[in-house]
């Protein structure tokens, strides 16, 4: 790839890389200085980056492995987690605000590469292969992910605690961190 | 008389439960699509941080030169 469309892509890219940040980190700031570093690593490996292969595949890994790489480091540190700016939008109803708010929180308590896959099918409209390419993971994972994030979000917006059948949501999660690591793909 | 039919559905009316189970699925997929895109639209919407364009862009004419 011409490192003039190289760069061309990656800036058409950012927006929908922002929102991924969101889903990994639930922090503003924190998405923020993650698509920040995820940035200067692809400019360092872009030599790497093979002409006529899946750019944006290829972007959300290095995001998604730099996220992996920074969890490591602060394992420790306390997440804030923001809801996202549509929860407060002027001209919803009050009742609209109030379902948007619950379901930001909700999105919020989903593992982590559920929440990932979501983001990268219903927002960015992704592929359940691009899905897979992008985190490491089956086909069929992918869908597995997606599936069972909506299941979930729908048991917990009707006032369910979990989906019937479902491990707990402490070992869904310590899966989800782990299962993240697991699938860290080099570029 | 007990009858344990009465306790589960019939065939018939088990795979209408099914279809309506289905379509509330259905219909919470489409309401989630439509939530979730109110919720994070505006940060794709939001302006790139001139610091982060400034990087690429840098690097670009670091490369042509």
């Amino acid at each position: 790839m011409p490192n003039n469309e190289f760069h061309g892509q990656l800036i058409a890219l950012l927006p929908r890389l922002r929102v991924q940040a969101l889903a990994l980190t639930r922090n503003r700031a924190a998405a923020e200085d993650l698509v920040q570093d995820a940035v200067a690593n692809a400019l360092a490996a872009q030599d790497s980056f093979t002409p006529g292969t899946n750019f944006a595949a290829w972007m959300h890994r290095i995001l998604r492995n730099r996220f992996i790489s920074t969890l490591r480091k602060q394992r420790d540190t306390t997440d804030i987690e923001d809801l996202p700016a549509g929860a407060f939008a002027v001209g919803a109803t009050h009742e609209d605000r109030l379902v948007l708010k619950e379901l930001g929180r909700a999105v919020n308590r989903l593992p982590t590469d559920q929440r990932e896959a979501l983001f990268m099918v219903v927002l960015q409209g992704m592929s359940y292969e691009d899905v897979a390419a992008a985190t490491g993971c089956a086909v069929g994972t992918a869908k597995s992910r997606v599936f069972r994030a909506r299941r979930q979000l729908q048991a917990w917006l009707m006032g369910e605690d979990r989906v019937r059948g479902e491990a707990s949501e402490k070992a869904e999660s310590r899966e989800s961190v782990r299962g993240l690591g697991e699938n860290a793909l080099r570029i | 008389m007990d009858n344990d039919d009465t306790s589960s559905p019939p065939s018939q009316d088990r795979a209408a439960l099914s279809r309506h189970g289905m379509g509330a699925d259905h219909a919470f997929d489409l309401w989630l699509q439509r939530s979730l895109h109110a919720l994070y639209d505006r940060v794709t919407q939001e302006p790139i941080p001139a610091e982060l364009l400034r990087l690429i862009e840098e690097d670009r004419a670091r490369r042509k030169a």
